[in-house]
């Protein structure tokens, strides 16, 4: 139970480092998804509820008005711009990462990780956050994924990377990565 | 780790919190219906002013908030332009940037105690539900705690790999950084039990 | 006018939330063993980063070996070489190897290159076997080696050590001693125990940012030893 909860609350403050160094990854981008690999590793380390839980910690300390998000934003504003679909899109996209991680059995989890965060973390995410974008800027379906079309190539990359870091923490540390 | 409240008191700081989020809500609403340009603009000036009314730190703050959106609205409105609906652009800029701006008003006069207050009153309903509501709490407290911890690690890291290279930090950090992260997990739970372990639900 | 051999600061200045962390600190270090003490919050270890060209001055320059430490950085990782107090946030990768040929491949060299030469190294040091090993599988002392043969493996003419022996039981910390004694380079250590230096060449004492006392070990560390003592006779700061 201690564990559980630990686990749950470093992955949150996790999410919140990896997304406070911009620098961290090779490529830029919006600012919002340098904080997606810290999604996709709470599902892939931790399984989809587990994982979904640490996101949604990290969101409510957003919203209570905790400077998380990727370049020191936060506060309740984040959650009604133009960028907020990928917001409401990160819990989902945790789940699915860490379900397709932990039931894809058949292949190393270096593998099934990266298409969890394939998945997940670039398709789930993405349908979130162009979903928020027509909502709240008024685009349409081929307009809002147009403009987001630049994003994915390196999201890709990153979903990938998400696999390999995932499959070396598993190595060093089997009994903690929950997907297996 | 600093949270974003106003550290400066205004008038709004001592409304009850979840007062001003439902009034905030409310006042939130009354920008979605809007299709003119000239209504939407007296409610973003009507925003500001209420910003205006509460000191120029605020008013400051507010500005220095709203400021990573400008890029987006200036995208937004361009491409309005590009199509031929400035109009339509400018009621969608004015709209973001007023419900923004009203959102941020609230973390700007909310303590984060307070704020917590009210999740609290909030999840309560849920607690016969078998929510742990202390467990959520103490996550709560945890995270806190633990991201200026994880942040000094990462910066430890990225400077070990600065010794040795001249690149840009690569991406290979992030395992170490998420090894810290799981040990300090099982360290801190092992601390918990030793200190009575979570609390169980009533 | 630089010295070919030496460690230059000059007008080495840093200031953080109006405090002066570094004040106007200028020295040419020629010595092979140079220790630094002070009390804790003194600026040691920011000058040691400062040394190593990871944090940028307020004002001034450092120069290591005639490498400016700030805009040579590809010359600066060639000549100098950091250990930091915590292996765990140093080390970097998964296996021996791999820690050790990581500064290779930065420094230029083709992988294979590097991996050839990572074992070399290991073998030099009589832990050929460690190669394949993983690195959180070593005890705590065997981190802190790895650490060691990481800059090692990337020949610099300047080593800097921070507290290098923090958490170390006595017989890692003197068999660590022994391999640091033997060490070629020139050698910077940052300590807060001043039995470590006492064959060093020269100490610097640093208080609050500047140079209390510069000298021979046998000069300045009783003198240090003595401030310190009187400190702790007296009542604390904080009550």
């Amino acid at each position: 139970m201690e564990r559980s909860l630990t686990m749950v609350a470093l992955f949150a403050a996790l999410i919140a480092v990896l997304g406070l160094f911009p620098s961290f990854m090779l490529f830029t981008g919006v600012p919002i998804s340098a904080q997606s690999f810290g999604v996709m590793l709470c599902g892939a380390v931790l399984g989809a509820r587990k994982g979904a839980l640490a996101v949604l910690l990290f969101l409510l300390l957003v919203a209570l008005g905790l400077p998380l998000l990727a370049g020191g934003r936060g506060g309740l504003g984040a959650f009604v711009g133009p960028t907020s679909g990928f917001l409401y899109g990160f819990p989902v996209a945790a789940f699915v990462t860490g379900w397709i991680a932990q039931n894809w059995r058949g292949v190393s989890l270096t593998i099934s990780a990266a298409a969890g965060a394939l998945i997940g973390g670039v398709g789930v995410l993405y349908a979130f956050g162009a979903a928020g974008m027509m909502l709240v800027i008024g685009l349409s379906l081929p307009e809002a994924v147009a403009a987001l079309a630049a994003f994915i190539p390196g999201d890709i990359i990153k979903a990938v990377i998400a696999g390999v870091v995932t499959g070396a923490i598993y190595r060093a540390r089997p009994g903690f990565v929950l997907t297996r | 780790m600093l949270a974003m409240t106003l550290e400066q008191p205004t008038w709004l700081h001592h409304w009850p919190a979840g007062l001003k989020m439902a009034v905030m809500a409310a006042a939130m609403v009354a920008f979605l219906p809007v299709t003119e340009p000239v209504v939407i603009g007296a409610l973003v000036a009507a925003t500001a002013a209420l910003y205006a009314s509460l000191g120029t730190p605020a008013l400051r703050r507010g500005l220095r908030l709203l400021r990573p959106l400008l890029l987006v609205l200036a995208v937004i409105m361009a491409w309005h332009l590009i199509i031929g609906a400035p109009r339509q652009g400018a009621v969608i800029c004015l709209r973001i940037l007023g419900l923004v701006a009203l959102a941020n008003l609230v973390t700007l006069t909310t303590r984060l105690d307070d704020m917590t207050a009210v999740l609290e009153r909030l999840l309560s309903p849920f607690r016969r539900l078998g929510l742990n509501t202390a467990a959520v709490s103490l996550a709560l407290a945890l995270v806190i705690r633990c991201v200026p911890v994880l942040t000094q690690k990462g910066n430890a890291l990225m400077e070990a790999w600065r010794a040795r290279s001249p690149r840009r930090t690569g991406f290979q950090i992030a395992v170490p950084l998420v090894l810290v992260a799981l040990d300090d997990a099982d360290h801190l739970a092992e601390a918990l039990r030793a200190r009575g372990g979570v609390a169980r639900p009533d | 006018m630089s010295h070919p051999e030496a460690i230059e600061l000059s007008g080495l200045t840093l200031s953080r939330d109006a405090r002066r962390v570094i004040d106007a600190l200028s020295l040419t270090l020629t010595e092979k063993r140079i220790g630094i003490v002070g009390r804790n919050g003194s600026g040691k270890s920011t000058l040691l980063r400062l040394i190593a060209g990871l944090q940028a001055p307020d004002s001034g320059q450092v120069r290591v070996h005639g490498v400016d430490v700030m805009r040579e950085r590809k010359a600066t990782i060639g000549a100098l070489g950091i250990l930091f107090q915590n292996p765990d946030h140093q080390i970097i990768f998964p296996t021996v190897e791999e820690e050790i040929a990581f500064g290779l491949t930065q420094l230029g060299s083709p992988r294979p290159e590097a991996r050839t030469r990572a074992r070399a190294v290991l073998e030099a040091h009589g832990r050929a076997e460690w190669a394949m090993r993983a690195t959180q599988t070593l005890s705590q002392g065997q981190r802190h080696y790895l650490c060691l043969m990481a800059v090692l493996a990337m020949e610099p003419a300047v080593i800097l050590l921070d507290e290098p022996f923090t958490g170390l039981d006595i017989p890692t910390t003197m068999q660590l001693n022994r391999t640091l004694d033997a060490l070629a380079q020139q050698v910077v250590l940052v300590t807060h125990d001043p039995e470590l230096l006492v064959h060093f060449d020269r100490v610097l004492w640093l208080d609050e940012g500047r140079l209390r006392a510069d000298g021979a070990a046998g000069d300045v560390l009783p003198r240090f030893t003595e401030a310190m003592h009187q400190m702790g006779e007296a009542d604390p700061c904080w009550q």
